[in-house]
């Protein structure tokens, strides 16, 4: 630590704002990147369970095992395979979102009502119809709920992952505590905090955002009058 | 929107021959749907009704392929259902469920659109067929279009289920206990909504109950199915209720079955009273003797429009002045001509009055319907029996 001066050096900051902005859009692609990968994966695999229900059970416990390595653990397991690239980060990544994920999806595949699908068969939609148009939109909330904690999860661990490849807020840290430099490694923790505040405050919005049926704009109409008149 | 019965073409003619629904094979299958074949003539209502176990919904549910038949045809205007792609068939059938099965996530207005846009209609000719059909359901499509169902009340959630039925204009409606969740004062008056549209819309109608009084009142046509899937009887209502073609049938439709003949006849079909009438502002003599002269002691109030106020005792109409709204007393619910005798008797008795007021659609007063005019239908047989 300096002997003299505050603990974070504004001016500094102030000179590199490019850099801290490189760094938070690096964070934002490497989590990006995973979750959007791990979600078309999870897609898949909730498609492939609401075929067929058997594979729920196989598929939850390989991702249960997955997600019960230590992150630090499994970017040092990979790097040996792979190197030290994008792909080693992603993959393990990658590898995190997947139960919470097929999780979600398949709860909200599972959370829409019977007699909703049974309507929407005997309206005449297609069965690819039904998928897209009835159960997504209803799914919506309990997935879009899976994505949230799954973006919060890998923006953490995006951070870990500086410790294996120099990118993200997390190198920030890194390179920061091997300098001996408050200002850079508080720098890239409060970064980190703010990034995964705001991510998780985006997606309570859209949370909100997907069920607008869910909340009535009026309040909902009185109740008729009873009469035997026709 | 043609306003008499047949002058929309739009019906057709349901025929099923030995349709059979098996399930599992060898020792282990049960027979939901025994051989079983009738025809329902284009624009009738047929009811099937049954105990549970019956296969009364699986025979529904057959008709636009929901469950595919095991064996027999089913024949909609002359042609096998079976022939058809089930997606398209579902298309061109109405179906209304019991839990009504609206889409959550769709607002009215895009609920009722579902077949329309399935179908690939122009936009303009979709949002004038949704006003439409909303109004034609009793509901104001300016109030109602952009709600989404957890808004509406259950018989508005039930409108919203036929009007969506009839969205494409389908020549058959399938309908699973569609009142089934309702309670039985809105009941009675979603089925004479129902039958009033009938008869403007004159479809083919399938629909499914467990409730014998129901089926008698909906049913042009009755198919009283038994344990197993068959059929036990198929025939008008009074027919089945005049000559139950075995014991099962006899005790299915209950040993009140002359009380219940009350369901096949309605108010229209009485010669309606004529109550002494007056409106707030006339004088109060001049009403006072006109209600002596009459051997009913009530005077009724009505408003301008001839929409009735309230009774007022005739010993309560004063020597002089005016008569006033406030002199009235409150009515008993009013009936419609629509309603049966038998749901006339039965509100009548329950509100303990010995006369009841027939008003029109818009609340205007049609005449009087007394409790001994309907015990007096009881006492005659059924001219068809």
């Amino acid at each position: 630590m300096p002997e003299i001066g505050p603990l974070v050096d504004f001016p500094w900051l102030l000179e590199r704002v490019d850099m801290l902005a490189l760094r938070t859009a690096e964070h934002v692609w490497l989590t990006a990147i995973a979750v959007g990968a791990g979600f078309a994966i999870s897609f898949g695999l909730a498609l492939l369970i609401r075929r067929l229900p058997i594979a729920y059970g196989p598929i939850t416990a390989a991702a249960s095992i997955l997600y019960a390595i230590p992150s630090l653990a499994l970017f040092a397991l990979l790097v040996p395979i792979i190197g030290r690239s994008v792909l080693t980060v992603e993959i393990a990544l990658v590898g995190y979102t997947l139960l919470i994920l097929v999780h979600n999806i398949v709860a909200g595949f599972r959370s829409v009502p019977a007699e909703v699908i049974d309507a929407a068969d005997a309206l005449g939609y297609t069965a690819w119809g039904r998928l897209w148009r009835v159960e997504l939109p209803l799914a919506l909330p309990i997935i879009v709920a899976g994505l949230r904690i799954a973006t919060v999860t890998t923006i953490g661990l995006v951070t870990v992952a500086a410790l294996i490849a120099p990118w993200g807020l997390g190198f920030l840290i890194t390179d920061g505590f091997r300098r001996f430099f408050p200002t850079l490694y508080l720098t890239g923790a409060a970064l980190s905090v703010a990034l995964a505040m705001i991510a998780d405050a985006l997606f309570v919005a859209l949370e909100r955002r997907v069920t607008p049926w869910t909340r009535p704009a009026e309040p909902p109409t009185t109740p008729e009058r009873a009469t035997a008149a026709g | 929107m043609p306003d008499s019965r047949g002058a929309d073409k739009t019906a057709a003619t349901l025929e099923l021959r030995g349709v059979t629904k098996r399930y599992g094979r060898g020792a282990t299958a049960t027979t939901a749907v025994d051989d079983l074949s009738f025809t329902v003539p284009a624009g009738m209502i047929c009811a099937l009704v049954g105990p549970s176990g019956s296969g009364k919904t699986t025979t529904l549910r057959m008709i636009n392929r929901l469950i595919e038949p095991t064996s027999g045809e089913i024949v909609l205007d002359g042609q096998d259902v079976m022939h058809d792609d089930p997606v398209e068939l579902r298309r061109r059938i109405g179906y209304v469920i019991q839990q009504v099965g609206l889409l959550p996530h769709l607002t009215v207005g895009e609920n009722v659109a579902v077949v329309p846009r399935l179908l690939r209609w122009e936009r303009e000719r979709i949002a004038a067929r949704v006003d439409e059909l909303l109004a034609l359901v009793g509901l104001d499509p300016a109030r109602h279009r952009q709600r989404y169902p957890v808004e509406l009340s259950g018989g508005e959630r039930q409108r919203v289920g036929v009007a969506r039925a009839l969205a494409a204009d389908p020549p058959l409606l399938l309908m699973d206990e569609p009142f089934g969740a309702v309670d039985p004062i809105r009941r009675e008056r979603l089925q004479n909504e129902l039958l009033r549209l009938q008869q403007r819309l004159a479809k083919t109608i399938v629909f499914v109950t467990h409730d014998i009084d129901e089926a008698i009142k909906m049913g042009d046509l009755i198919a009283v199915l038994r344990q197993g899937g068959r059929l036990a009887q198929f025939g008008p209502p009074a027919e089945v209720l005049a000559n139950p073609a075995s014991d099962f049938v006899a005790r299915f439709v209950g040993a009140d079955r002359g009380l219940k003949r009350l369901s096949l006849e309605r108010v229209r079909d009485l010669q309606l009273g004529t109550p002494v009438t007056a409106r707030p502002g006339d004088d109060a003599a001049a009403a006072r003797a006109r209600v002596l002269d009459d051997p009913f002691p009530y005077l009724l109030l009505v408003d301008a429009e001839d929409r009735p106020i309230g009774w007022v005792d005739q010993d309560d109409i004063g020597a002089e002045g005016t008569l006033g709204a406030d002199m009235a007393v409150p009515m008993s619910p009013f009936l419609s001509p629509h309603t049966t005798l038998r749901d006339a008797l039965s509100l009548l008795l329950g509100e303990a009055v010995m006369a009841g007021i027939v008003v029109d659609e818009r609340e205007r007063l049609l005449g009087l319907v007394s409790v001994e005019q309907i015990a007096e239908r009881l006492r005659t047989p059924v001219a068809n029996a």
